[in-house]
């Protein structure tokens, strides 16, 4: 599939490739890839941000570059890197072979690509994933920026590499620090909610087929009740799959307090938030 | 898209702004290349492009909504106005002495004048912010902006060129040899790049500690302005971020500002609650992970002493040190805590301190590098 032709159709389409995206989420993609617009998703972790970015590259039939930020992240790692070990291998070989010239050694072929440089010289047939830019310090945030108003990236060697079409570009960010206002204003932005009950059901469904729908419904009906508590950290979609999977591989007909007892720890990571919800136990499981 | 369309598309860009949203002309037109492929008179259609245009925050979200429904739909959402007492209450409660702009190296009156803040100082340094007049404090203020507050550093993982050190930078080594050919060239080295922590200022604006926190956040304030990454929180009753605030360089705009958004002045004192809201909120996303966190408040909770305990403990596992600052510990060195609240905290804390006059802030500002 080259482009989707509307929101209808690019819903369809991720659907068939395993996700189940909102209205809202898929306009934010249509038009990104309308305009050639980066598309910058912020979310609670486990909404599925980084997952849109995958799904797409295969619906798409792109290929998928992932970028995965952290601090002290640096072009380096990000963009490119000369092949030292080989360069000098070549000299080896050509000292003993003769004329040699310094020009030679820094060409294409002992240029690294790392992510950034991949995607640029990939363009259009490409996803570009850059996983949580907020991990990276603000320089390269910056340098971000630069590269993704043009799509050309300049080595001194080499010369300038430009995509003949830009790649779909995807940030994610957790917000543990606010993004400079100027690449905000680069990007498209989209704020991904949890899914609301009957969406959850059908996301548990496609995931995991194997399922029983009942059971989904109450686990769903669960977790969303969990998610109303006070908790550090309330869990998200890719836990409520799998806890219905470790049900359903328990054998477990239904959500019981006991079940729900004995399984929590697929759910809730923290130990304050397995004492509170298991305080809670009835209320949660009583939808069960 | 020409004509009337786009008039009514850059008008809803208008309506936005008028409500505080930064909608820039860019944006605008991003909305409308947006809506060439979609379909201009679906509803859902306008709303989603418009959504993921034209606002960049999940704060804005609300009021895109309203001016959304407002504009397209012709709702009326004025309804009853939104309770909002902070600007009256607070401007009112808030009397920041004015700093006098500092003097011109014309005016003849200056050394006398400077003069007199220098003596004002060594007499000011020793006395407690609770006893200081208001024109002391303006004296104090323009002493504060010149402290300097530094941060411990920590390692990070990026490196830099250095000229000794153990660790070989080998892709420097071969890069300048192969500029020579593959001649051998002197090993160069390499060493981990410092970076200063970020600082984190909790400040407790309840009525207990009315005496010291209007110093206090003139100290945050110059705090704001002396170190690179830091932010600043106010609580009472509740939590309140006052970052942006203080952002503005004259001090009297930006504690206006900031005054603005505190809707619990000299109220009750809920510290567990705050620090709570804190640590679930900014620490549970990262918010001060590697961070210097300094609390200024008298423990005097009113909440439940449960929270503060797990709150503190939570604090400390997110954070890198926690310093907390007393105003009522004063200079007694044999200080007991007696509020229950310092009681449950204090074990959780690296360091505690006064910061009931100048001198102790300045022995803050002497012992921050050092929390590494």
């Amino acid at each position: 599939m080259d482009r989707p032709s509307g929101v209808a159709d690019l819903v369809a389409t991720l659907r068939g490739g395993g996700y189940l995206a909102d209205r809202g989420l898929a306009t934010a993609v249509f038009v990104a890839l309308s305009l050639d617009r980066p598309l910058l998703l912020e979310g609670e972790p486990g909404v599925g941000k980084t997952e849109i970015a995958k799904v797409l590259a295969a619906v798409l039939g792109r290929r998928l570059i992932r970028l995965q930020c952290y601090e002290g992240i640096d072009t380096a790692q990000a963009l490119y890197e000369w092949d030292h070990a080989r360069q000098l291998l070549q000299v080896r070989a050509l000292a003993e072979g003769g004329e040699t010239s310094v020009k030679a050694l820094f060409g294409p072929e002992f240029l690294l690509e790392r992510p950034l440089l991949a995607a640029v010289r990939a363009g259009g047939r490409a996803v570009l994933l850059v996983d949580e830019i907020d991990r990276a310090d603000d320089e390269f945030e910056a340098f971000l920026l630069e590269l993704l108003s043009d799509f050309q990236i300049t080595v001194p060697e080499v010369g300038t590499i430009a995509a003949a079409s830009p790649p779909l570009v995807v940030l994610t960010s957790n917000r543990t620090r606010e993004l400079h206002d100027a690449l905000k204003r680069r990007c498209l932005y989209h704020w991904i909610d949890y899914p609301d009950v009957e969406r959850e059901v059908e996301i548990v469904l496609l995931r995991q087929p194997g399922v029983d729908a009942a059971l989904a419904r109450t686990v769903v009906g669960a977790v969303h009740r969990l998610r109303e508590l006070d908790l550090a950290k309330p869990p998200g979609v890719a836990e409520t799959v799998d806890w219905a999977r470790t049900l359903s591989f328990l054998g477990e007909p239904a959500l019981t307090v006991d079940a729900a007892d004995l399984t929590l720890g697929s759910v809730l990571k923290e130990r304050e938030d397995l004492e509170l919800a298991r305080e809670n136990l009835d209320e949660i499981t009583s939808g069960a | 898209m020409s004509g009337g369309p786009v008039r009514v598309l850059v008008g809803f860009g208008r309506a936005l702004r008028a409500r505080g949203i930064a909608v820039g002309a860019g944006d605008v037109e991003t909305f409308c290349a947006a809506m060439v492929p979609l379909d201009p008179t679906d509803l859902d259609d306008l709303y989603w492009a418009g959504r993921t245009t034209l606002v960049t925050r999940r704060d804005d979200l609300a009021v895109y909504d309203e001016v959304f429904r407002a504009y397209f739909l012709g709702e009326d959402t004025a309804g009853p106005p939104r309770p909002r007492p902070r600007t009256a209450v607070a401007a009112g409660v808030l009397e920041v002495p004015a700093v006098d702009p500092p003097p011109s190296a014309a005016d003849p009156g200056d050394e006398t004048r400077l003069g007199l803040v220098a003596s004002d100082a060594e007499a000011l340094r020793h006395r407690s912010f609770a006893a200081c007049t208001p024109d002391e404090l303006r004296a104090l203020r323009r002493i504060m902006a010149q402290m300097r507050l530094t941060p411990p550093r920590r390692r990070t993982r990026r490196t830099q060129r250095a000229t000794r050190g153990r660790v070989p930078d080998l892709r420097r080594t071969v890069r300048d040899s192969l500029r020579l050919h593959g001649e051998p060239v002197p090993l160069r080295r390499k060493r981990r790049r410092v970076k200063p922590r970020p600082l984190v200022l909790i400040l407790d604006v309840s009525g207990s500690m009315a005496d010291y926190s209007r110093a206090l956040l003139q100290f945050a304030h110059s705090a704001r302005h002396s170190a690179r990454r830091v932010e600043v929180f106010c609580f009472g009753t509740r939590l309140t971020r006052i970052t942006v605030a203080l952002q503005r360089r004259s001090p009297d705009e930006a504690l206006a500002r900031a005054a603005a958004l505190v809707v619990d002045w000299e109220g009750g004192t809920r510290i567990g609650a705050s620090i709570e809201e804190f640590v679930r909120g900014r620490g549970r996303r990262g918010g001060c992970r590697g961070a210097v966190v300094v609390i200024c408040s008298d423990g005097l909770d009113r909440g439940d002493p449960d929270t503060l305990a797990t709150a503190m403990e939570r604090l400390t596992r997110q954070c890198h040190r926690v310093v907390w600052m007393n105003p009522h510990r004063g200079d007694d060195p044999g200080y007991r805590p007696l509020t229950t609240g310092m009681m449950v905290a204090q074990p959780h804390v690296d360091l505690l301190l006064s910061g009931h006059d100048l001198s102790s802030l300045a022995e803050l500002a002497v012992l921050l590098p050092e929390l590494g």
